[in-house]
């Protein structure tokens, strides 16, 4: 049995057929070939495959590919815009939020998910929102400092 | 994962009648938060999948003065705590929720799925049986309701027949000169499952002197969340003392059945119900002093 999906990825119309079991990170690495999400523990507590579905950070290793369809979809490749790097993505690189990587699609997506919500939080808001990603290279000082000046703090 | 086939039911009553007709075969998909993670370790493996998400009618969020407060089944854990309703009648519900997880789990994680999974590792059961709680659910011979306590049954198992839908979460009014507390407690990370959970009622008699009587539910520390009787009756009638706290922290201690495992040994946990009976009485009394 199969279904064929609306979502918009980054700003884009698109369409697949999937497997009902097929995940939502199945769907944007292996169909979509947006590789920034990376498959960690599989069972929601790392955070390296989170995506936006409809603005709200969700692990798209445990969310089936058919309840994106249609929503809206962002991963990391769609941060950026015209005028080059996120906010975010700049501060990341400024602060060396970051050594191999591996979490930081992961930890931007969900800054960025937090600043839309409440775009001056406290540092214990970032610390909060953010308790759910796990960094391995230990980076959390250098990431709290940049989304703090993200925010404009 | 294993396949299956995949249903979006429109209505309650179709959903049920799916069910029925997939016996045995079919699981319920929520927010998929549980299910999905069992599904790829293989340890469900249903045939069907309801996707009851696309139901309208699930996600409401309403208090009135007589029902209380109505929680749809579709609610999410991060809808409770963000809701002004539930944040302005029930804030121990919305400050609970902030430790619930982590923000993802929050986003898709829903109050249907949350008690539907039988799970004991979780944090609202005990705070719904506290205040009381009832939940509606839905089958194909129609509606019942049973209050929050009788749907557990065993690890992972509750009361729900096969055919059957939890609707929806009714928390009654407050009593007067009531107060409550939840206090739970991660062993490893802040956002790991609750080693221990504890939530306490106490309602005082009209003269606020002493305790009229009490609700002491312990979660995560046995194969269902359970009341702890010997402490409640301890509480009922008497006037507050510190010592009384530490009398039922002490009782409760000896009423739960914890295993043993990474979140902590059969003895810590005992310690851990002990003290955070102790602390969650404390705090429902001082609140019930200036209940109205
Ligand atoms: C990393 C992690 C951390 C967690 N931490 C916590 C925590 O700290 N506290 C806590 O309380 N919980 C925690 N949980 C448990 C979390 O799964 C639940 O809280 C969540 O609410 C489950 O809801 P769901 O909608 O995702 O359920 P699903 O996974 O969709 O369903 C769970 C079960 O219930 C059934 N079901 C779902 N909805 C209904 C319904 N309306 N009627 C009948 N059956 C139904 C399904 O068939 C399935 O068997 C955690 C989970 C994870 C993965
Ligand atoms: S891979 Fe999804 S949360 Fe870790
Ligand atoms: S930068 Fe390596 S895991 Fe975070």
């Amino acid at each position: 049995m199969k279904k064929t999906i609306a979502v918009k990825v980054n700003g884009i119309e698109r369409s697949a057929e999937v497997e009902p079991r097929t995940t939502l990170l199945e769907l944007v690495r292996e169909r979509f070939s947006l590789t920034g999400a990376k498959l960690g523990c599989d069972i929601q507590v790392c955070g390296a495959c989170t995506v936006l579905l409809d603005g709200k950070a969700v692990s798209a290793c445990s969310v089936l590919a058919v309840d994106a369809d249609g929503g809206e979809l962002l991963t990391i490749e769609g941060l950026a815009g015209e005028g080059g790097l996120h906010p975010l993505q700049r501060a990341f690189m400024e602060h060396g939020a970051l050594q191999c990587g591996y979490c930081t699609p992961g930890f931007i997506l969900t800054a960025k998910a937090l600043l839309d919500e409440q775009p001056r939080p406290t540092d214990q808001e970032i610390r909060d929102y953010l308790a759910g990603n796990f960094c391995r290279c230990g980076c959390y000082r250098e990431i709290l400092q940049a989304v703090r000046s993200a925010a404009g703090r | 994962m294993r396949s299956f086939d995949y249903l979006e039911p429109g209505s309650v009553e179709e959903a049920c009648g799916l069910l029925r007709q997939h016996r045995g075969e079919a699981r319920v998909y929520a927010g998929g938060a549980h299910l999905t993670i069992l599904m790829k370790q293989g340890l469900y493996r249903p045939r069907v999948l309801v996707n009851i998400k696309k139901i309208a009618g699930l996600r409401e969020i309403r208090f009135d003065a007589e029902s209380g407060l109505v929680i749809g089944a579709l609610v999410t854990h991060r809808e409770i705590e963000t809701s002004a309703v539930v944040r302005r009648h029930f804030p121990v519900l919305a400050e609970a929720e902030r430790e619930v997880a982590n923000i993802r789990v929050r986003n898709v994680g829903t109050v249907g799925g949350n008690l539907a999974s039988g799970e004991p590792l979780t944090d609202l059961s005990q705070i719904f049986i506290a205040l009381e709680g009832r939940v509606e659910i839905a089958g194909p011979g129609g509606m019942r309701a049973i209050p929050v306590e009788e749907l557990f049954v065993d690890f992972y198992q509750t009361s729900l027949q096969e055919d059957e839908i939890l609707t929806k979460v009714v928390l009654p009014p407050p009593p007067a000169r009531s107060g409550v507390c939840y206090v739970r407690f991660s062993s490893s990370s802040v956002v790991d499952k609750p080693s221990v959970g504890v939530a306490v009622r106490i309602r005082l008699q009209a003269d606020r002197d002493a305790c009229a009587d009490a609700r002491v539910v312990l979660g995560c520390v046995g194969p269902v969340p359970s009341r702890a009787r010997g402490a409640e009756a301890l509480l009922a009638g008497k006037e507050f003392s510190q010592e009384l706290a530490e009398r039922a922290g002490e009782a409760a201690s000896r009423e739960c059945s914890p295993v043993g495992d990474l979140r902590g040994s059969e003895e810590y946990k005992r310690a851990m119900v002990r003290t955070l009976v102790r602390r969650a009485a404390a705090k429902a009394w001082e609140q019930a002093l200036g209940a109205a």
